[in-house]
Parts: structure tokens; C-alpha cells; sequence
């Protein structure tokens, strides 16, 4: 298996965005259409404009695609090739695990467990060395939060059992 | 020159020891940004705007603004001695800069670059002195119309310069529009397009959007090149910079050609990655050495960095005069202008003269507090580039959904984040610009009402948009621009076809 194989050709990718931003503009319309869409005794009804910019959110998206295949079918380009594709998961699955994470323990411990996990599993960093960055970036950072700007930014049991809210 | 004693004025309320404290720190904190891959000036600025609500306006645009000019800084110092571009408006300096440095001329290439980046912003701020009370007390006759076609003719201007599809270009911008939509109506008080989520009647913030767009989707785009920072040893040292800076005047012409560019694509709302651009390809094609360019010309550091500089700063004419941002970053400051209870536009320099002012002569000490610092710290922000990325991107990502929760403290923003996030990578891989879908979610609930007013006024005929020269020369502009990529594509295509014959 070559390293520059490709994943994604960029025409799947062209293609699979166009029909996404339409899908949002066709949602728009349906719920602008929820309101009234047309002209009322003040002029435009709430549903006039955003179903109107739906339907460019469509056509244009139509526009899109067409040209996706007059300009990229069959042409070979890549969106993404396979190391390309590795590295893009091992940035974007930790980053869509620290949301879930975070709603349970709180913006600074999933920093410090994020920081250690990416340092320790994925730059290779031994624990000693990642541990004092790790603790030290939540902690900094809930200084300049919680106590300079006085900003409180969501917090988890641990934060709870040590007395801060 | 009356302008003139309104500048003092400025001078007046600029020059406190706070609002200076607030230039440095600001400065500072924009190079980091602006040296950051993943973290650019939009995305700076936005961070640091909801730690802005508690302050007075005047220091908290006095904050954000010096940020700009820092990262603008900034991104021109990875471009030269690491050829990464810190910002996508610095990715024209990388081609002579980054030679010039492995030429071990590193302290030549970044003094060009800051002195002409320096102009280029001199020239910008002077702009707005000289016109903006002219350009604001002109829109003071604006009515809803008017008002109507202005923004209009920012939208069809992206169509119709955008340089990449146009179709693409329509999806972002309206589908920007759409997304400003959601939540309560202004005008009539109904909901629309929340679908019965409570976390959507809030609407959908377009900070939380920059955050994802330009933060998280960079930042994926940068991990997947696999990144190493491959730099050059950076020591500057002071007698050569001086040496330096005693060469600028030969350069006259590029300075002078790479502002009016910056200037021009500032107002109109090209923005500086274009401009940036076009001056270094004007440069290569008009200068004498152009064989040189490429290889580590100096011409080819001045003239994009003065054009960058030059619309960066320029892109707050439109902003304060018109209340109409000329780049993505004019627009997140011109969302925290109204967050901040102000209302941008012509008003604006009737009834906050104060704020107008001062931070009119803000942008004259920042930019030169912006020279001197970026000059000072080079070193310090080259080693922070040194820290494995390993570290620096986890941080970064960290920071980004801090940023997002101090917007509105609401737990649906981090996964909408995530989806904006998605969006901004593919977008930009597939050449889908970004910057209109920004300028379109700040801009989309002004110009609905807009449209909504004019057609109360006419009751609801189109014509009203051409009731007077002023509103229909600015249509008539917009639509020319909307139907330019359709008519020269026709042009192509005849010429394409006439070639052939007139070769035979």
C-alpha cells in the first residue's frame, strides 16, 4: 500500500459538499416555509427572506456540483491521500472526544487529560515529562479566568470537591 | 482640518498609560497569535472579544485593534524564517522572504518586511483620517435603500472579485445569510428556523462560527501536512536593521504601488490576502530585476507586506464610516462594536466622536509600537515556534473551546464548534473562501432589515432599490459585479474560439 494512495479524490469530496450545502439551504426553506413566505400588509412576511436565500443556498450549491464534474471528474486530484487521512483522525478524534468530556468533567481537567494523552500517546513525551505541562496549562489558565478577567468557564466535580464554583 | 483637531483630541484619549499598557499587551499577544499556524487574526480577535464586554469601548477596541496589527506582524515573521505563513495574507512574503533568510540575510528580510508592513499601515491610517468624516457624513443620508445596496455591493463584490468560483462563493456567502437568520425575528418577534431547539433561539453566533472555521479547520489542514517547522536562526541585529532601513527610500515605488493596492482592496472588501497578492504579482511583472524574484528579492518582500498592511488597516474605513467590515477580521470587531451597545456606521462620529477618534490615533501609536516590538521580539517568538508542536497544538485547541465557552457559556456551542469545524477544513481544501460567510452572519440581520424597510417604504416594489442615483447607481454596481464571472467566461470563450482562426 503506497503512502500517497488516495483516500478521497477530490470530485467524491466536490460532489459530497455540494449536496451538503444544499441539504442546508433546503432545510432553510422548509423552515422558513413554516412562516409565512410572501408579502403581507408590512411588506415582506418573516419567512420571505431567509426561504429566498434558501433557494440560492440550492441553486448555487446545483451550480457547484455541475461544475465539480465538468472541472474534477475523472481527473485523478486527491482530497485526501492515506497518511494525510492518519494524521487528520489522530488530530480529529481527540478533539471531537474532548466535547462530550468536557460537558462531564469540566473545561480545565479535560484540558490537563487532553494535554497529557496527546503528549504521552501521540508526541511520545514520557509521563514525568508531560505531567508538570499538562497540570500547569488548566491551572495557569484558571488564573487568568477565573481570577484576572473573572470569566467562569465550566467546571466539573473535581473543581466541586476542592470548593470552587 | 477639522479632522486635524479631532485627531489631537484622539491623540488625547489614546495616549493614557492604560490605553498604552493595552497597545503593548495586545501587540504582543497578536504576534503570538499571528506566529501560532492554526490561530490567525480573525481568530485571535474573537477569542479575546468576550474578555472585551466588561470594558469600556474605547479600551477594548483600542485591545483588539493592536492585536490585529500584531498578528498581522506576526504572521510575517514565520513566513520569513520558517517559510510557514502565519496568516493567509502573509503567504506571498514566504516567497522572497524565506529565500532572503537562508541567504543568511535573515535580519535584512525582516526589517523589509516590518518597515514596509509599517508604511503600508501609515498609509492606511492616514486614508482614514483624511476621508472618513467625509465618507460618514455622506452616509448620514442613507436611508434604508441605500443602506440596502451598500451591503448588497459587499456581497456581489465577493462574487464578482473573488478570483475562485463563483457558485462557491454564492453557497458560503448565503448560506452565511441563512445561519443569521436563525433565532428571533427583529422585526416581526417569531422564530424561525430553530426546528424546536431551545439552544437555536439564541441564534447562532458568529463568533462561535470564526472559532471553528478559522481555528479548528486551520489547525486540521496544518496537522495533516504533517508540519515541521524547518526554521532559520533568527538573531536581528541592530546595525543591520539600521543599514536596512537606510535602503527603504530606493524602494519608493513598490511602497507606494503595494499601499494603493492595500488601500484599495482595504475599502472594497477584497481584504489583505489579495491584495497581498496582487502587489507581489504587479511587482514581478513591472520591476526591473525580475528575474531575481523568487530567489530572495527584496522588492519581493516590500511589495506584499505593504499591501497587507495597507488594506488591513484601510478595512476599517468602511467598518467605522459605513458599518461594513472590508475583511473577516474588520467583521468579528464590527459584531463587538454592537455587543458593546455601539452602533457602527455614519452615527457613530456624531455620537461617539471620543471613541471614533481615539481609535483613529490608536492606530497611528499601535502600528509604530507594532514596528518596534516585532523588531525586539523576534527572537523570543522564533523560540516559541521551537516548542514541539506536540504541545503547542493541544494548547491551541484547548484555548479554542475555552474561547467558544466564554461566548455565551452554552454546552450546545462546543459541538456547534465542531461542526463549524468541519465545515472551515473542507471548505478550504475544496477553495470555498471563507471570509463572506463571516461578513454575511455579522452583516445578514442589518441588511434583512434593510431590505424589509425599503420594501415597507415602497410597498413592495423592487424599484426602490433604483429611486435615486445614489441607490441605484450601487445596485446597478452590484449586479454588474454579480454577472461579471458570467460574462467573462463568455469573453473566453469567444476569444478561445476566435484564436485558432486567427493563427491559421
Amino acid at each position: 500500500m503506497r503512502e500517497d494512495a488516495t483516500l478521497v479524490s477530490r470530485f467524491t469530496m466536490e460532489v459530497a459538499t455540494a449536496v451538503a450545502t444544499a441539504a442546508l439551504g433546503a432545510t432553510t426553506m422548509i423552515g422558513a416555509s413554516e412562516h409565512s413566505i410572501g408579502w403581507g400588509d408590512a411588506g415582506p412576511e418573516p419567512g420571505y427572506f431567509p426561504f429566498w436565500i434558501g433557494l440560492i443556498v440550492v441553486v448555487a450549491s446545483i451550480g457547484a456540483m455541475v461544475q465539480a464534474f465538468v472541472r474534477h471528474r475523472g481527473t485523478g486530484e486527491v482530497f485526501l491521500t492515506r497518511v494525510q487521512g492518519s494524521r487528520l483522525a489522530a488530530f480529529v478524534i481527540p478533539v471531537f472526544l474532548f466535547v462530550p468530556i468536557a460537558l462531564f468533567l469540566g473545561l480545565y481537567v479535560t484540558t490537563a487529560i487532553y494535554l497529557l494523552a496527546k503528549m504521552t500517546l501521540q508526541g511520545r513525551y514520557s509521563i514525568r515529562r508531560a505531567l508538570p505541562i499538562a497540570v500547569g496549562a488548566p491551572v495557569f489558565l484558571f488564573i487568568v479566568f477565573e481570577r484576572w478577567f473573572q470569566v467562569p468557564l465550566l467546571k466539573g466535580p473535581l473543581e466541586a470537591m476542592l470548593g470552587f464554583y | 482640518m477639522e479632522n486635524f483637531a479631532l485627531l489631537l483630541d484622539g491623540f488625547g484619549v489614546a495616549l493614557s498609560v492604560h490605553h498604552v499598557a493595552l497597545m503593548i499587551g495586545g501587540v504582543l499577544l497578536g504576534i503570538l497569535v499571528g506566529v501560532l499556524p492554526g490561530l490567525g487574526a480573525p481568530n485571535g480577535v474573537t477569542l479575546l472579544m468576550p474578555l472585551t464586554f466588561a470594558m469600556d469601548p474605547i479600551s477594548a477596541i483600542i485591545l483588539l485593534t493592536s492585536m490585529y496589527w500584531g498578528a498581522l506582524f506576526g504572521g510575517s515573521t514565520t513566513s520569513i524564517l520558517f517559510n510557514i505563513p502565519g496568516e493567509p495574507s502573509s503567504v506571498a512574503t514566504t516567497f522572497d522572504g524565506y529565500p532572503l533568510a537562508r541567504q543568511g540575510q535573515a535580519s535584512e528580510a525582516l526589517t523589509y518586511a516590518f518597515m514596509s508592513a509599517g508604511f503600508g499601515a501609515m498609509v492606511g491610517v492616514i486614508l482614514i483620517t483624511l476621508l472618513s468624516t467625509w465618507v460618514a457624513a455622506f452616509a448620514l443620508q442613507f436611508s434604508p435603500p441605500e443602506y440596502f445596496a451598500v451591503y448588497f455591493l459587499a456581497f456581489a463584490s465577493f462574487v464578482g472579485l473573488g478570483g475562485t468560483s463563483p457558485f462557491k462563493t454564492i453557497v458560503s456567502l448565503t448560506l452565511g445569510l441563512a445561519f443569521a437568520t436563525v433565532g428571533m425575528d427583529t422585526v416581526s418577534g417569531s422564530l424561525r428556523l430553530t426546528f424546536g431547539f431551545d439552544e437555536l433561539l439564541r441564534g447562532i453566533s458568529f463568533l462561535v462560527a470564526v472559532i471553528g472555521l478559522f481555528g479548528l479547520g486551520e489547525l486540521a489542514l496544518t496537522m495533516e501536512e504533517g508540519l515541521r517547522f524547518d526554521g532559520v536562526a533568527a538573531r536581528v541585529s541592530p546595525i543591520k536593521v539600521l543599514r536596512t532601513i537606510a535602503t527603504m527610500p530606493r524602494y519608493w515605488l513598490a511602497l507606494l504601488r503595494g499601499s494603493a493596492i492595500g488601500c484599495w482592496m482595504g475599502i472594497t472588501p477584497g481584504g489583505p490576502t489579495a491584495a497581498s497578492f496582487m502587489s507581489y504579482g504587479l511587482a514581478k511583472r513591472l520591476s526591473r530585476r525580475r528575474a531575481n524574484f523568487g530567489k530572495g528579492e527584496p522588492e519581493g518582500v516590500i511589495a506584499p507586506e505593504t499591501a497587507d498592511h495597507a488594506a488591513g488597516s484601510s478595512a476599517m474605513l468602511p467598518m467605522l464610516a459605513l458599518g461594513i467590515p472590508g475583511s473577516a477580521t474588520a467583521a468579528v470587531m464590527l459584531g463587538g462594536l454592537m455587543i458593546w451597545g455601539l452602533t457602527p456606521g455614519p452615527s457613530l462620529f456624531n455620537d461617539r466622536p471620543d471613541f471614533v477618534w481615539g481609535l483613529i490615533a490608536s492606530m497611528y501609536l499601535g502600528n509604530i509600537v507594532a514596528v518596534v516590538l516585532v523588531l525586539a521580539t523576534v527572537p523570543i517568538f522564533a523560540a516559541i515556534l521551537r516548542i514541539p508542536f506536540a504541545i503547542i497544538a493541544p494548547l491551541i485547541v484547548s484555548v479554542c473551546f475555552i474561547g467558544v465557552w466564554t461566548v455565551a457559556s452554552a454546552p450546545f456551542d462546543l459541538w456547534l464548534v465542531l461542526a463549524f469545524g468541519v465545515g472551515g477544513y473542507v471548505f478550504k481544501k475544496l477553495d470555498y473562501p471563507i471570509a463572506p460567510m463571516v461578513l454575511a452572519m455579522v452583516l445578514g440581520e442589518k441588511t434583512e432589515d434593510a431590505f424589509r424597510q425599503s420594501l415597507i417604504m415602497s410597498e413592495g416594489s423592487l424599484g426602490i432599490f433604483w429611486h435615486n442615483s445614489l441607490s441605484g447607481t450601487l445596485m446597478s454596481i452590484g449586479v454588474a459585479l454579480l454577472l461579471w464571472p458570467a460574462a467573462s467566461l463568455l469573453f473566453a470563450r469567444t476569444r478561445a474560439k476566435a484564436a485558432p482562426a486567427a493563427d491559421a
